[in-house]
C-alpha cells in the first residue's frame, strides 16, 4: 500500500488525519470490548446460577413424571397432557447493554391452579398434579435461561465483532498507514536533499561562471593595460627621434 | 407480540412439557431421530410464533452440522437445551472464541 500513494505533502497530511482517527477509533473500540467483556462476566455468573437451577428443576420434574407414569400409567399421563387448555405465552421486551439489544422475556400463564389445567380433578391423581407443577416450575427456569442465554449469545457476537475490528485496526490498517506515512516522509526528505544538492550545484556552477567571467574580465583588462603600456612605450621613442632629426 | 414455547424430542421428553401446557411440540421417536430430527427442528425454528425451543442435550448429536450450528447460534427463537446440566457446548466454544479463555471451564474448577 505504501508504494501506491504519491509522496506529496497533501497525501501525508491526509494519512496523518487518518492515523489520528484510526488511533482514536482503536482506543474507543478497545474500551467498548473491555466493557462488553465485563458486562458479559456478570451475565455469565447469572447464567451459571440459572443453569444450576434448571438442572435441579429438570431432575425433579423427571422424577415426578416417572413416578406419575409408574403409578398411573403412561396413557393416563398422556391423556392428561392432551387435555390442557391454558397455554403458556411469552412476550419479549428489549434492554440495551452497551449498544447490544438483549431481550427481557415476560411469561404469562405458566403456573396454573389445579382447576385451570383442563383435566378433571376426579379422574387424575395427585402424582400427575405434582408432575405438572414440577414442569411448570421447569418452564419458568427455562424462560429465565432463555433470557440469559440470548443475552450471552448476543453479547458474544458483539464482543467477537468488536474484537475483529480492534484487530483489523491494530494489525492491518494502522501498520499500513504508518508505512505510508514513513514512505512519504522519506520520499519528501529525499526530495528535499536532492533539492538542496541541486541548489548547491547551481550555486557552485554560478560561482564558477562568475569567477571565470571575472578572470576573463581581469585578463582582458590586463591585456588592454599591457596594450596601452606598449603603445605608451612606443610613442616616446618616436618623440625622441624627431628632435634629433630636426636638429 | 406474544410467542409460544416449543418442545422437540422423544414423546417421553415432550409429554411432561405438554402437561405444563406447551402445545407446540414435535414428537420424534428415538429410532427416527437420525432421519427426522433435522426437519422437526427446522420446522420449529422457522415458526415465527415460537420464541423458545426446548431440546434435550443428547438430541443435538442427531442433528446435521448445519442445523446444529443454527441451533447453537440462534437468537430468535432461542434454543434451550437441558439434560446434561452444562449448557450448550456451542456456547462454550463461542465463549472460547470471543474471549480467548474457557470461562466455563474456569468456573467449573
Amino acid at each position: 500500500m505504501a508504494k501506491d500513494v504519491k509522496p506529496t505533502r497533501k497525501n501525508l497530511m491526509e494519512i496523518e488525519d487518518r492515523i489520528e482517527l484510526s488511533e482514536r477509533g482503536h482506543g474507543t473500540l478497545e474500551k467498548k470490548r473491555d466493557g462488553l467483556i465485563m458486562e458479559f462476566m456478570d451475565i455469565l455468573d447469572k447464567a451459571q446460577d440459572v443453569r444450576g437451577d434448571l438442572a435441579d428443576d429438570y431432575e425433579d420434574a423427571q422424577k415426578k413424571i416417572n413416578m406419575a407414569r409408574a403409578m398411573e400409567g403412561d396413557v393416563a399421563v398422556r391423556g392428561a397432557a392432551a387435555a390442557l387448555q391454558e397455554h403458556p405465552e411469552i412476550t419479549t421486551e428489549s434492554k440495551n447493554i452497551m449498544g447490544v439489544v438483549v431481550p427481557q422475556i415476560e411469561s404469562s400463564r405458566v403456573s396454573k391452579g389445579l382447576d385451570e389445567r383442563g383435566y378433571g380433578i376426579m379422574g387424575t391423581s395427585a402424582r400427575i398434579d405434582e408432575a405438572a407443577e414440577a414442569y411448570e416450575d421447569l418452564l419458568e427456569s427455562i424462560i429465565l435461561a432463555a433470557e440469559v442465554e440470548t443475552a450471552m449469545k448476543k453479547m458474544l457476537r458483539e464482543i467477537e465483532t468488536t474484537k475483529r475490528r480492534v484487530n483489523a485496526l491494530e494489525f492491518k490498517l494502522l501498520p499500513e498507514l504508518y508505512d505510508g506515512q514513513e514512505y512519504i516522509e522519506q520520499a519528501l526528505e529525499e526530495q528535499e536533499r536532492e533539492e538542496t544538492f541541486r541548489l548547491k550545484k547551481i550555486k557552485e556552477k554560478k560561482e564558477a561562471e562568475e569567477k571565470a567571467e571575472k578572470e576573463a574580465e581581469a585578463a582582458e583588462a590586463e591585456a588592454a593595460e599591457a596594450d596601452q603600456d606598449d603603445r605608451e612605450d612606443s610613442q616616446p621613442d618616436t618623440a625622441a627621434q624627431s628632435p634629433t632629426a630636426n636638429e | 407480540m406474544s410467542q409460544e414455547i416449543a418442545v422437540v424430542g422423544s414423546p417421553e421428553f415432550t409429554t411432561g412439557f405438554r402437561l405444563a401446557g406447551v402445545r407446540r411440540f414435535e414428537n420424534v421417536p428415538d429410532d427416527d431421530k437420525s432421519t427426522e430430527l433435522d426437519d422437526a427442528v427446522t420446522n420449529v425454528l422457522d415458526d415465527e410464533g415460537v420464541g423458545i425451543v426446548v431440546m434435550h442435550d443428547d438430541d443435538l448429536e442427531y442433528l446435521s452440522r448445519n442445523v446444529r450450528q443454527t441451533v447453537e447460534t440462534s437468537v430468535e427463537p432461542v434454543v434451550v437445551t437441558i439434560g446434561s446440566g452444562t449448557g450448550g457446548g456451542g456456547l462454550r466454544d463461542q465463549i472460547k472464541r470471543a474471549i480467548g479463555i474457557d470461562l466455563m471451564d474456569e468456573d467449573e474448577q
